[in-house]
């Protein structure tokens, strides 16, 4: 299927979507305060040419969508160029399957960026890679640093509670130290993919 | 004395793995009810599915996708409370 106007006009609008999450709201929207949005980056959305559809397929118990979404939706507010429509995932497989994750997964969040007629500019899928290698890279590290967390790759349900909580709190720490950079990388890959649009 | 088995459910809570690890943990009790000496749901993170049985890993969405036929789960833990 094709994402025309009336298909796109069904989508919920990232504050209808807000709205109707039944959890993790709250961590969306500390996420959204969170994001700190560099004056060209928001320059350069701004002086998009023309206005830039974007389709999201999201989910509210999806870690990725709670950290990315909130990019997406900054962008859009201060910009004024953004005009957002979130799908539900499990609701719009049709969508979803013109999307997959290397052609197999429903990774989302999926965000596809279309012109004023409705013509693909680009989509992003899930996260930027970088930021999967660097918590990879990080990940290895705390391991590394900490032999009581044994094997990165063994089951964490073999470790003795106290150890799995300390491991989960490094795993958080190591999430939020690199949230900065994680945020940077979205708005860089967006912005690559909304100025397609051509004047 | 019976021997305590414990069955251990970790699953990835960012996932929404919530409703098949209920499942799974339903589905064990009712089969063997109290020849399970504990059922423990471990919320964890990275698309984390696993089952394990007295530290036995006998699935793992990583190692063998998805989240595992519940027939087959149900036949490893029988075969671990009769071995």
């Amino acid at each position: 299927m094709t994402i025309d106007r009336a298909r796109f006009d069904q989508g919920l609008t990232y504050e209808a979507f807000k709205a109707q999450m039944t959890r993790n709201r709250e961590r969306l929207e500390e996420n959204e305060k969170r994001v700190d949005l560099a004056k060209e980056n928001v320059a350069a959305f701004r002086a998009l040419p023309r206005p830039v559809k974007v389709v999201v397929l999201a989910e509210d118990w999806c870690g990725d969508v709670i950290a990315n979404l909130p990019v997406l939706g900054r962008l859009a507010q201060e910009s004024g160029k953004l005009d957002v429509r979130v799908f539900l995932r499990d609701q719009n497989d049709d969508i979803m399957q013109r999307y997959l994750n290397k052609g197999q997964f429903k990774s989302i969040p999926v965000f596809v960026f279309f012109d004023e007629d409705f013509r693909e500019l680009g989509h992003w899928i899930e996260r930027p890679a970088s930021v999967t290698e660097i918590r990879a890279k990080r990940r290895k590290e705390i391991f590394a640093a900490h032999p009581e967390f044994g094997s990165p790759d063994a089951p964490v349900d073999a470790l003795p509670e106290e150890v799995r909580v300390r491991l989960q709190g490094e795993l958080a720490k190591m999430r939020e130290d690199t949230t900065k950079f994680a945020n940077a990388e979205v708005v860089r890959e967006l912005r690559e993919i909304a100025t397609r649009v051509a004047a | 004395m019976t021997p305590a088995h414990k069955v251990k459910i970790t699953y990835c809570a960012e996932c929404g793995y919530e409703p098949q690890t209920l499942d799974l943990a339903k589905a064990l009790m009712l089969e063997f009810g109290a020849r399970l000496s504990c059922i423990e749901l471990i919320p964890w993170e990275g698309g984390t599915f696993e089952v394990s049985v007295d530290g036995q890993l006998i699935h793992s969405m990583k190692r063998d996708g998805g989240f595992g036929d519940g027939a087959a789960i149900k036949d490893a833990v029988r075969s671990r409370l009769t071995g």
